[in-house]
């Protein structure tokens, strides 16, 4: 991979091996159902989801056939809330995955760090139900760790007894991309030697789903989810709203090799800015997002024309592919060939941008670039290469991905080919 | 009493997903891995299903499910 000397790194250049990735989604449990799906462009939102029930909005990109209960012992599911019971599913999946275990590693400098928006958000409302309808000692007393949304981290630690740094990073709708950026730091200053990170949401219950279409940032196409989302098209008219996880293993570089580990990707850059604009709405001029994707080339080493891929936001609001296709072309030129996955997942929040990290990595591994399901008719504003109605056989070396949270927060990961 | 030690049975075995073949009448609840939250969670979903009142004290970690089950049929005795 060529480092551009005109833009030099503030520090030496440092590659996080990604050894294992995990992920639940509406596409599938497992990364390798997920990824199937993906790649065929297959939507997955549906309406009558249960859990919404009675409300307006009853339409998500939900997991469906989840049993954790092979994984996770029966006497700790009561226990558990469902973002966490995601977490520690993909979890399993990607240390599975890694090739690592309790035997291979230190466990002291083993750390946790995951993406996560709305904690025990399923929990918090059937609780605050118990406490109007039938009062304060029915209340259970797990109610505060399970709705605690640090709590996803604290039980991956758990599972594998894993000591160092735990933790979760909330940038809203960023919180994935941001936690993976923060566990390569950890790799960086030496103070973890494996990093256990991603991101988990949970969102799908009528308060919050209420709220999202009120602020009118849901797509209004109840009868037509089968084309729904639509990521960058002329008509795209809003997100689904989505649950999922997804974690990935991550190494220094030289510490995978010596072990023989098998490398997805690198994880070779990370920015991370904010727009200082707005709490919903994006810098209409996109430069909150292009300073992170600035910060993440300089960060790599890496000249912005040297960019093949692009895994977008896109989460499909008529704002933030708008504003996200110009700041695209305007940082990375029309070179990059640009896919977003929420066509077929959905939006899941704090999870979006692990589930993006893992399939950037894959799409870098087999050199293919899943297409953006739904998109019709491209917007002719936005001038993007975009893979859309089939995946593309790509051999990219440096892919980026972008995420972007409420409050104007932006982080953004650069991706190098293993 | 057997009735309401069966009841109880299900209760632990529903609530916190414990093998009811791992549960005699002298397993104390701390034996059956419940701790401090869990006591209070069997508190709270005991007088659910049996709609008699249960105070912190009445469950502990050294009661058994035997004496818990007594508990509560003398309770249901007095309501």
């Amino acid at each position: 991979m060529g480092r551009s000397p005109t833009t030099a790194p503030a520090q030496a250049p440092f590659d996080a091996a990604i050894t294992g990735v995990g992920m639940v989604t509406a596409a599938g449990v497992g990364v390798e159902r997920s990824w199937e799906r993906i790649r065929a462009g297959a939507g997955t939102a549906a309406t009558d989801v249960p859990a919404l029930a009675g409300i307006p909005a009853d339409f998500a990109c939900a997991v469906t056939d989840f049993d954790p209960s092979g994984l996770i012992e029966r006497k700790q599911m009561w226990r558990l809330d469902r973002s966490s019971q995601l977490a520690l599913v993909a979890a399993h999946e990607a240390v599975t995955d890694s090739g690592l275990d309790r035997d291979s590693w230190d466990a002291t400098r083993v750390g946790v760090v995951l993406g996560n928006g709305i904690g025990g958000a399923a929990t918090w409302e059937k609780q605050h139900k118990v406490l109007l309808e039938r009062g304060a000692r029915k209340v259970s007393p797990l109610l505060v760790p399970m709705l605690s949304p640090n709590m996803c981290a604290g039980y991956v630690s758990m599972m594998f007894g894993a000591r160092g740094p735990s933790l979760v990073t909330a940038t809203a709708c960023a919180s994935g991309t941001t936690a993976v950026g923060t566990a390569r730091e950890l790799l960086r200053s030496g103070a973890c030697d494996v990093v256990i990170t991603g991101g988990t949401e949970a969102p799908l219950v009528p308060s919050l789903i209420t709220g999202f279409g009120q602020m009118r940032a849901l797509a209004d196409r109840r009868d037509d989810l089968s084309a729904t989302s639509r990521p960058f098209d002329a008509d795209r008219d809003g997100f689904v709203p989505a649950e999922g996880a997804a974690v990935l293993v991550l190494e220094r570089a030289e510490d995978a090799r010596a072990r023989g580990a098998t490398i997805r990707a690198m994880v070779s850059g990370y920015g991370a800015s904010a727009d200082a604009f707005h709490a919903t709405a994006p810098d209409p001029d996109g430069g909150g997002a292009e300073l992170a994707v600035r910060a993440a080339l300089r960060d790599a080493g890496v000249g912005p024309g040297e960019v093949d891929h692009v895994n977008a936001h896109g989460t499909a609001t008529v704002l933030n592919d708008a504003t996200e296709a110009r700041m695209i072309r305007r940082v990375l030129g029309e070179r990059p060939a640009v896919t977003s996955v929420k066509g077929v997942v959905g939006h899941s929040l704090a999870a979006a941008g692990a589930i993006e990290a893992v399939v950037t990595a894959l799409s870098l591994q087999e050199g293919h670039i899943p297409p953006t399901a739904n998109l019709e008719s491209l917007d002719p504003e936005l001038e993007l290469d975009m893979v859309f109605k089939a995946g593309r056989d790509l051999r990219a070396e440096v892919a980026v991905s972008n995420s972007f949270g409420f409050g104007g927060q932006n982080a953004v990961l650069l991706f190098t080919r293993a | 009493m057997e009735d309401i030690y069966q009841r109880l049975l299900e209760l632990l075995t529903s609530t916190f997903g414990l093998d009811p073949e791992s549960i005699e009448p002298t397993s104390t609840l701390s034996a059956l891995e419940l701790d401090s939250l869990a006591l209070v969670e069997l508190s709270v979903a005991a007088q659910e299903e049996f709609d008699v009142p249960l105070e912190d004290s009445d469950l502990g970690p050294e009661s058994t499910v035997g004496q818990a089950a007594e508990l509560i049929s003398g309770k249901l005795a007095t309501v």
